[in-house]
């Protein structure tokens, strides 16, 4: 048995190459907005949970400071994954079947400008047999697109279109970073940064929060004026060495598309986090997403990654295109880890 | 980042290996504590108080985090440099990489008189660490304006005033009476 949840508010901060503010400072803002687009107050929310790495950071408990953001006086009822906000917000939909509270608050932030990306993953994801081989987050994406072009599963045109089609997507998107006009064949001549993956290829390096409100039925009916209702959620995972696995697949995202009931109906919209671009093609096909599927009308990863907060804008970004921009039934996809490691899905449907 | 020789067992296969590695990070600092900091440079500690329950935080954070409303330059407010010991923790260092102390020495709560503010994890000198004690009334030595420096003052240093205030230091008023600053935690 589960209850109905909707998401009832949500907002995002513009994705920054390089924020002067702290992530509490950008952060507040953020959950102040998502909160009055829900219609309720910070002491309405029965539980919060928050996503952040102290990795990037680079302070330890860093996550207890984003609490100011909340405001946690008089003491709350929270929980911090160390992860992308999307877990965070799975934490809190959970939460939220138990039926003793009504309204939960998520969010996600993250600032990858102070640090070296390249350097802060292999540590965080495994430091013991990974991060002596100097195998950054690039590096280990390059060897799965090599893998896909072996295997005749996508070209490097293919690859272009894809990052011109985000850019282009992002180009009303007021919290993108990259975006306009790109033609493929131009992107085709720049020269490649680990092969085969060029600039395009590559998502930007960001700071930024997204925060996202969620309510139970009775609630979501009573302060919402378009509640949008969490149809399936599930989340799967593979083993954390890349060399375990098929990395032209994703049967993690595949499992986790089946439980959360995405063949169920006609899907009008996907926002997934493919951090780069040949992983959208893989996830296209993981979740059984045909042609006809608007896949990430806001630009995606590609044009906005503030990691941590990147899942959880898929899923607001999912629930924006059935509250104001008329679709019907969304699916929203998160990742952790490297090369889609872990992956989280989310159905999401209006009234 | 580079391993230290190999801990083998006998038949050579390889038990332990230690790893060293360093991270950096570079952040900018937020535009109230660059404020923050000019104004240390200056000779004058600044806060920000909260117009909603008046509390003040010294360094400014933007926000206040108990009443969750944003605070601007117009909450700023100049702040005394002397104050009353609220609490205190003697440290005894253990000699770990990086530990520069030798000797036992005080981490101190400071609460500003006026308007207040507390300033954390502040040094108490020129007295005897076995002497520090709650309600005991303290001044900030300055540095020499030319020798200043905010280069350690980042983002998360709440509190600290260091590269331009060297310490606390007692100034021989009588002691405020202990339990009105005993449990003040802000």
């Amino acid at each position: 048995m589960v209850n109905d949840i909707a998401i009832i508010g949500y907002a995002q901060s513009p994705s920054w190459r390089r924020s002067e503010l702290t992530e509490p400072q950008f952060l507040f803002p953020v959950i102040s907005e998502a909160l009055d687009t829900a219609n309720v107050a910070r002491r309405d929310i029965g539980f919060t949970c928050a996503g952040s790495c102290d990795y990037l950071s680079g302070q330890t408990f860093a996550f207890v400071m984003n609490l100011e953001a909340v405001g946690a006086w008089p003491p709350i009822s929270e929980s911090h994954v160390e992860m992308d906000g999307a877990w965070a917000l799975y934490e809190a939909w959970v939460r939220l079947q138990h039926g003793d509270i009504d309204i939960a608050l998520a969010f996600g932030s993250g600032k990858s400008s102070p640090g070296s990306t390249a350097e802060i993953y292999p540590l965080q994801l495994d430091p013991y047999t990974l991060t002596p081989l100097g195998v950054d987050p690039v590096s280990l994406a390059a060897l799965q697109a090599r893998a896909m072009l072996d295997k005749g599963t996508i070209t490097e045109r293919e690859m272009a279109e894809i990052a011109a089609r985000s850019r282009a997507n992002a180009a009303d998107n007021p919290y993108a970073q990259v975006r306009g006009k790109a033609d493929p064949d131009d992107l085709l001549r720049e020269p490649y940064v680990t092969v085969p993956l060029r600039r395009h290829d590559l998502p930007p390096i960001s700071d930024g929060a997204c925060a996202v409100v969620l309510a139970t039925a009775d609630k979501a009916r009573a302060v919402a004026k378009r509640p949008v209702w969490i149809r399936g959620f599930d989340h799967r995972i593979e083993a954390h060495q890349p060399g375990m696995r098929d990395l032209t697949e994703s049967l993690s995202t595949r499992q986790a598309a089946k439980h959360a009931g995405v063949a169920d109906g006609p899907v009008d919209v996907a926002e997934v986090s493919a951090t780069f671009s040949h992983q959208e093609k893989l996830l296209r096909e993981a979740m059984g997403l045909d042609d006809h599927v608007a896949v990430n009308p806001s630009g995606g990863p590609l044009a906005a990654n503030p990691v941590m907060a990147v899942g959880l804008a898929r899923i607001a970004e999912a629930a924006r295109a059935i509250a104001e921009r008329g679709a019907s039934r969304a699916v929203a996809h998160a990742t952790s880890g490297q090369c889609l490691q872990q992956n989280l899905v989310c159905v999401l449907e209006g009234e | 980042m580079s391993p230290t020789d190999a801990e083998s067992t006998d038949d050579g296969s390889v038990k332990m290996m230690d790893y060293f590695m360093q991270l950096e990070y570079h952040e900018l600092l937020c535009p109230v504590v660059r404020r923050y900091a000019d104004q240390l440079l200056e000779g004058r500690l600044v806060g920000h108080k909260c117009p909603s329950c008046g509390l003040v935080y010294v360094p400014p954070r933007g926000y206040c985090p108990i009443c969750v409303v944003e605070t601007t330059q117009a909450d700023e407010v100049v702040l005394n440099d002397r104050g009353t010991v609220t609490n205190y923790t003697v440290v005894t260092p253990v000699q770990y990489y990086g530990q520069h102390e030798t000797e036992p020495f005080v981490r101190a709560s400071v609460l500003l008189d006026g308007e207040g503010g507390m300033m954390n994890l502040q040094d108490i000198v020129d007295v005897p660490v076995d002497e520090v004690r709650v309600g005991m009334r303290v001044a900030a030595v300055w540095k020499p304006a030319e020798e200043r420096s905010v280069a350690d003052i980042t983002n998360r240093s709440w509190g600290s005033a260091e590269g331009c205030i060297v310490g606390w230091r007692p100034t021989g008023e009588p002691d405020q009476p202990v339990d009105q600053v005993q449990g003040k935690a802000f």
